[in-house]
């Protein structure tokens, strides 16, 4: 299991691919940054780290799914998924392996990420809590992502389709608190106590204020591992419906 | 080593194989054959562990494929029809790759692959970019990491498609060394390589299996009563007065004229004896024999009768 992580992390390492999606990930975030900084009020001047991170999830959406998209369709293409399946790995090892890899990079990304904060202390304060819980907010919420984007990379053979279907499905995700918040939702009580449960956006408004909460860990982990056993599921049911 | 019992696999409303099965003995090369489309890939799919049954089952070196897969797994080295290669890696990094998923431990993969590209005449090659490989080498790396940890079983599917000549005949060569130590299952539609190689074969066409044996026991069963062909200087005529004496002729089945005033008789004999008579009596009579020979119906007709190509 440790090589074919070793191989995905090294997919990624060895070819530009890691580094120009990194450059994105970070003009991204230095735009924010700078706007943040461009539009403080001259009484004030303080901006929040967690409301750039929470502007960055809109276009992080997009950057998940490059990240993911190659990981099993890839495979597919390549004729080197028979394998993967014909080795001693198990599926889950593969899944779980490919997963690992994949937030691996996405851990490198963050850290580069922390030149802004870093940044920050060294000319003034930062509020240590909350940005310790943004951080950890887009970290959970990533990992969701990373695991649905490599689903439908299972589900397609063409790396850009799957990442095209990704970003859809994670934007459906962050809009799910519009949807709740309409009133046709709202006038079924329990429909819209299931929508809200799975509305990231209300999630983070508990992170910004820099509370951790267990229900927030619990529900990010186990979407993760329930995305991540569908995937599973997944791959095993295509070997039977093969042809 | 393998045995394959009424193996079935459907694929929605198709069947592509139907009750398939044989058996895989220890270190023989099984040939398997059959035209395009015949359920050889989906056949070797199945025993590597790739593709489930439909019903029926595998058992590969004592482990069913279905239970026990791991453990079965372990013993088999794939070659797909496509060989399962990452462009973007170098050979030995690809390889120690393979080592790796096939839980090869730390400390022998690296032997293991030094002895591998050694016997694949790689080890120049090893830190090249396997998109910059030409087929033939390509394939060779697809061969390497099948045989990675002296697996009990390997499965080739289709090998030799895409090589020149001269791999081809590399490449035979070495799965005929492979089958001292190995059991091997090599599908081909090529019939002269099966011939070669393989010990025995399997012929399937359709997704049913048509016979297994030995190419001599498949070729003698075929044969029937022996066919003589008898080309001769001259008349025709006379030389038909001839023959029409000796007695053990079923019958000529055809006679061809050539340009050069020579005539080809195709003559069935009761007897493969009956040609030392033929002979005598051709001398006697005068008539100038220039060539005579025994036909012998090669796997290529074995295998368009069984194949249902040629009525």
């Amino acid at each position: 299991m440790f090589s074919l992580y070793k191989k995905e992390i090294q997919s990624f390492f060895y070819s530009p691919f890691a580094y120009v999606l990194s450059a994105l990930f970070m003009l991204i975030f230095g735009f924010a940054f700078v706007n943040k900084i461009a539009s403080m009020q001259t009484s004030v001047l303080q901006f929040s780290f967690p409301d750039m991170f929470y502007n960055n999830f809109f276009y992080f959406i997009f950057i998940i799914p490059l990240l993911t998209m190659r990981s099993f369709a890839d495979e597919r293409r390549g004729g080197t998924e028979v394998q993967l399946l014909t080795s001693p790995l198990t599926i889950t090892q593969i899944v779980l392996a490919k997963f690992f890899a994949i937030v691996t990079v996405f851990l490198f990304m963050l850290l580069l990420s922390l030149f802004f904060p870093i940044y920050v202390a060294l000319h003034g304060t930062v509020i240590w809590s909350s940005l310790i819980c943004g951080y950890a907010s887009f970290f959970l919420w990533g990992l969701v992502c990373i695991a649905l984007g490599m689903l439908f990379s299972s589900m397609q053979s063409s790396p850009i389709i799957a990442a095209i279907i990704g970003e859809i499905v994670m934007e459906g995700f962050l809009f799910l608190d519009q949807f709740a918040a309409t009133k046709m939702v709202q006038s079924y009580p329990h429909l819209n106590s299931v929508v809200t449960w799975f509305s990231m956006q209300r999630r983070f408004v508990f992170f910004a204020q820099g509370m951790f909460r267990l229900e927030d860990l619990v529900f990010f982990l186990s979407l993760t591992a329930l995305v991540l056993f569908w995937n599973v599921l997944y791959i095993e049911k295509r070997r039977w419906n093969h042809r | 080593m393998v045995e394959v019992k009424n193996l079935t696999k459907h694929y929605g409303k198709v069947t592509a194989v139907n009750d398939l099965s044989f058996e895989i003995r220890d270190n023989e090369i099984l040939g398997f054959l059959g035209p395009n489309g015949a359920g050889k890939s989906t056949t070797m799919n199945i025993i590597a562990g790739y593709l489930p049954t439909s019903s029926g089952t595998v058992n590969v070196c004592g482990h069913d494929i279905k239970e026990d897969a791991r453990a079965a797994k372990r013993c088999i080295g794939y070659l797909p029809e496509i060989p399962p290669l990452y462009p973007d890696m170098r050979v030995e990094e690809y390889l120690r790759y393979c080592a790796g998923i096939k839980g090869i431990r730390g400390g022998e993969v690296k032997k293991e692959v030094e002895k591998v590209m050694k016997r694949l005449q790689l080890t120049d090659m090893r830190r090249r970019l396997i998109a910059n490989l030409s087929k033939g080498y390509k394939q060779r790396v697809g061969l390497a990491q099948a045989i990675l940890g002296d697996p009990e079983l390997l499965i080739l599917d289709e090998p030799t498609v895409g090589l020149d000549p001269t791999q081809v005949a590399e490449l035979r060569k070495f799965i005929k060394t492979l089958g001292k130590d190995h059991s091997v299952i090599l599908s081909s539609h090529i019939l002269s390589e099966i011939s070669a190689v393989c010990d025995r074969v399997v012929i399937i066409s359709k997704g049913e299996l048509r016979a297994v044996d030995t190419i001599e026991n498949l070729e003698r069963k075929m044969s029937g009563s022996p066919i003589l062909s008898l080309t001769v200087e001259g008349e025709q005529l006379a030389a038909s007065f001839v023959l029409g004496e000796v007695k053990g002729i079923k019958e000529i089945q055809d006679i061809i004229e050539n340009d050069d005033g020579t005539s080809v008789f195709k003559i069935q004999l009761e007897d493969e004896k009956v040609r030392q008579d033929i002979m005598a009596a051709l001398v006697e009579g005068g008539i100038n024999v220039v060539e005579m020979s025994m036909e012998r119906p090669d796997l290529e007709k074995v295998f368009l009768e069984l194949t249902g190509k040629k009525k």
